[in-house]
């Protein structure tokens, strides 16, 4: 029988790699794939990062000692407009974005299977620590990875549901400790490779630089602002709201020892609303830009909800359904940030999920639903 | 598995005289050639044996070989070197191109910007040619270099550098051509052509990698770009690759002795594999069709195909091709040469064929009908 072609994406981490030598075990006909995302040369200096061109030699060296052919995908100006566009402009109105999410839904996987289709593959791979679980008649989904401490199905909520019969996880059953054991038993390159931190176009970790080279000299988020407590008092100025994520400390200087918080940013007045621990607590929230691996949760049905990545997920109730979605957890929550994700569970299965529009709080929960 | 490797214009094998020299030469006793000794002098005969051996070929005096470590090199030590000589003496340098040089000249010109200077790139139109209309206004005014290719490396298209040659002469300006690509695969005269400085490369010729040759007339002078104890006589200081020079001066010598006999024979291979592709894949487009090219390459355009899985397909068929320069990361993003020809939209894929020496027509026949099933394939999937 002929084997399947399988196009696992590589990026020259530890995870990738072993995900490739794994498919090879288990009979595939494998084929790696790097994306390459940005241009290297604009970004001076060493690029340690996990997509950079170190990433791309080392998944190449790693494809030649595991014996299959690898191949570099240019995805430049599809990343450029579906990610970093997309990064710069929810900063500039005051929200915090997941780019993974929108590379690895509007980029990676959609770019990948056209890639393996024009290859003659059945289907793509990628090394993240999340499940496939195939249920008879009503079609694969997708859950977390068993290592719940690496999960990374927080990543993946906005994939669309016609692309899991072709997605292959194959380090979803294993913990790192284990990954990077076979890796060393492989003698990969990669096997001690450091987990890379920062978002792989900025990665001195500093964004701000990256907004300044965006977004117009006198953009109002890059603009000084008044930074006001909850009753409206200005207590002091900010360096522009792009710089905040609703939930970061924030301290007044001025040798005041008093920690504060970011409770909300108000992109129209430019403010930065600073409060307590507890005023960073919210009962609910709203989400849009919904996406379903499932069935689309009912009205009234209780579910988990994860609002940050290495979060948990914690109990919540679908409040109202439609374009966009009310859901009110059993608890508040602390530090609800615009533009982050929030994915819902049941159980491990990841159901769908959103993008956070905004917390709500008791009142404006009661008038909306 | 085995392989087609027609991709002769990013790399050659080594040949076996060339390796066989080379091995002789790792065998030897061979010291520092700047010693005095023994061990010295032999390192030394070996180095200026091959210099004189590459003078010959080249039809130049031994004086006006120097050896440097690669074609990118040669390159940049040209135009940077000028540019360098330029500012020492307190003008303004200005480097004059064309937008279809290799990187390792635009990004040499383009770097000299960085240092006080300008640069201006000249155009070319629809069918690769120069637009010379351009030149002489370009070269007044005291330029201080003008650098073009003698054949392109992605497309084959030979420049008339004899021509521009002549032209800059008149007015003063010495020219440096890139002859990377035409070493070997079209006669290059330098007794005709009065260029001032002309840079080769030993791996693109059957020789070893790491290894090159930058030319400079009598009469002209580079700045350093690297500093240390005066080797080659000042312009490329650090002890001297003496096995390194012995294969690219037999690689040399060899290429440019075989050099007709091969134009017949590669002529007929790029002239055959054309005519099957053409007549297999009917939207197939030649760039440079009809133009003078060398014949060691061929370049094709196929409409509404993705290039980069294009040439994965072909990969894993085993015949080893290129879309065009190879770039650090291995991606094939579009090509700036073809942009500045065709102005290329993304949806054509292209594929770079090249031959070299060790090509035959088997390699033509088996490169043709795996690119037409690959193609036809990659076609349907797309229905």
């Amino acid at each position: 029988m002929k084997k399947k072609r399988i196009l696992v994406a590589m990026s020259g981490g530890v995870d990738s790699s072993l995900a490739a030598a794994l498919l090879i075990d288990n009979g595939f006909d494998v084929i790696g794939a790097t994306m390459k995302t940005f241009c290297y040369s604009e970004n001076k200096g060493p690029s340690k990062t996990c997509c950079g061109l170190e990433g791309i030699t080392d998944a190449r060296h790693v494809s030649e000692v595991l014996g299959i052919p690898h191949y570099v995908f240019d995805v430049e100006e599809d990343f450029t407009t579906n990610v970093i566009d997309d990064f710069v402009s929810e900063y500039a109105v005051g929200r915090t974005p997941n780019p993974c999410v929108r590379c690895n839904s509007n980029t990676k996987f959609p770019d990948l299977l056209e890639k393996g289709r024009l290859m003659g593959c059945d289907g793509v791979a990628s090394g993240h620590y999340v499940r496939i679980t195939d249920r008879t008649g009503l079609g694969p989904f997708l859950s977390r990875g068993s290592d719940l401490k690496k999960d990374q199905s927080y990543f993946l909520w906005d994939l669309p549901k016609t692309m899991l019969p072709f997605l292959h996880f194959p380090l979803g059953n294993l913990d790192k400790d284990t990954v990077r054991k076979k890796a060393r038993e492989l003698k990969l390159i990669t096997a001690d490779k450091p987990e890379s931190q920062e978002i792989c176009f900025v990665p001195s970790g500093n964004y701000r630089d990256l907004l300044e080279r965006k977004l117009p000299a006198l953009h109002p988020s890059l603009q000084p602002g008044p930074l006001v407590t909850l009753t409206g008092d200005i207590v002091g100025t900010h360096e522009g709201f792009a710089s905040y994520t609703v939930g970061q400390r924030k301290g007044l200087g001025g040798g005041r020892n008093d920690v504060f918080y970011v409770v909300e940013i108000r992109p129209n007045t430019r403010e930065v609303v600073i409060g307590t621990k507890e005023q960073c607590f919210h009962p609910a929230l709203e989400i849009g830009n919904l996406n379903w691996l499932d069935e689309e949760p009912e009205s009234g049905s209780t579910l988990g909800v994860q609002i940050r990545y290495g979060a948990s997920d914690v109990p919540a109730t679908v409040r109202t359904t439609g374009k966009s979605m009310i859901l009110e957890f059993k608890t508040p929550q602390r530090a609800i940030s615009p533009g982050q994700s929030a994915v819902l569970f049941s159980g491990n299965q990841v159901l769908g999920g959103g993008r956070i529009q905004s917390a709500l709080d008791g009142d404006e929960l009661s008038v909306r639903t | 598995m085995e392989s087609i490797y027609l991709d002769h214009a990013a790399s050659t094998p080594i040949r076996s005289e060339v390796k066989q020299a080379m091995d002789q030469a790792y065998s030897e006793d061979i010291g520092n050639p700047a010693s005095q000794h023994l061990w010295g002098r032999r390192a030394n005969i070996q180095l200026e044996e091959s210099r004189q051996k590459i003078a010959i070929a080249l039809g130049v005096d031994r004086g006006e070989i120097y050896f440097v470590r690669g074609g990118t090199e040669s390159n940049n030590l040209a135009i940077l070197g000028s540019v360098q000589l330029e500012l020492q003496r307190g003008r303004v340098p200005r480097v004059i191109t064309s937008e279809i040089e290799h990187k390792a000249v635009l990004e040499a010109s383009t770097h000299s910007i960085k240092q006080k200077g300008s640069i201006t790139l000249l155009p070319v139109d629809p069918k690769g040619r120069l637009n010379l209309r351009g030149l002489k206004a370009s070269l007044k005014n005291n330029a201080t270099i003008i650098s073009v290719m003698a054949v392109n490396n992605e497309t084959g298209i030979c420049l008339p550098i004899q021509e521009i040659a002549e032209i800059a002469q008149s007015y003063g300006v010495p020219m440096h051509t890139d002859a990377v690509q035409a070493c070997g695969k079209i006669p290059i005269n330098l007794s005709k052509i009065p260029a001032s400085f002309l840079s080769l490369s030993g791996h693109k010729i059957c020789g070893p990698k790491g290894t090159g040759i930058l030319f400079v007339r009598k009469g002209n002078t580079l700045a350093p770009l690297i500093f240390g104890g005066g080797q080659e006589g000042g312009l490329r200081p650090g002890t001297p690759d003496v096995v390194g020079a012995v294969g690219i001066s037999t690689a040399l010598d060899l290429c440019i002795q075989e050099q007709q006999a091969e134009h017949t024979r590669l002529t007929e291979l790029r002239d055959t594999l054309e005519n099957q592709l053409t007549s297999g894949i009917s939207d197939l487009k030649i760039h440079g069709h009809g133009e003078f090219r060398a014949p060691h390459i061929l370049n094709v355009g196929i409409p509404d195909l993705d290039g980069e899985t294009l040439l994965a397909n072909l990969d894993m068929e085993g015949i080893c091709v290129s879309s065009g320069s190879a770039c650090t990361s291995g991606s094939n993003k579009r090509s700036h040469v073809l942009k500045a020809i065709y102005g290329e939209s993304d949806t054509t894929a292209v594929i770079r064929f090249s031959f070299g020496l060790s090509t035959n027509m088997n390699d033509i026949h088996s490169a043709t009908e795996a690119t037409k099933s690959v193609i036809l394939r990659m076609r349907k999937q797309l229905d």
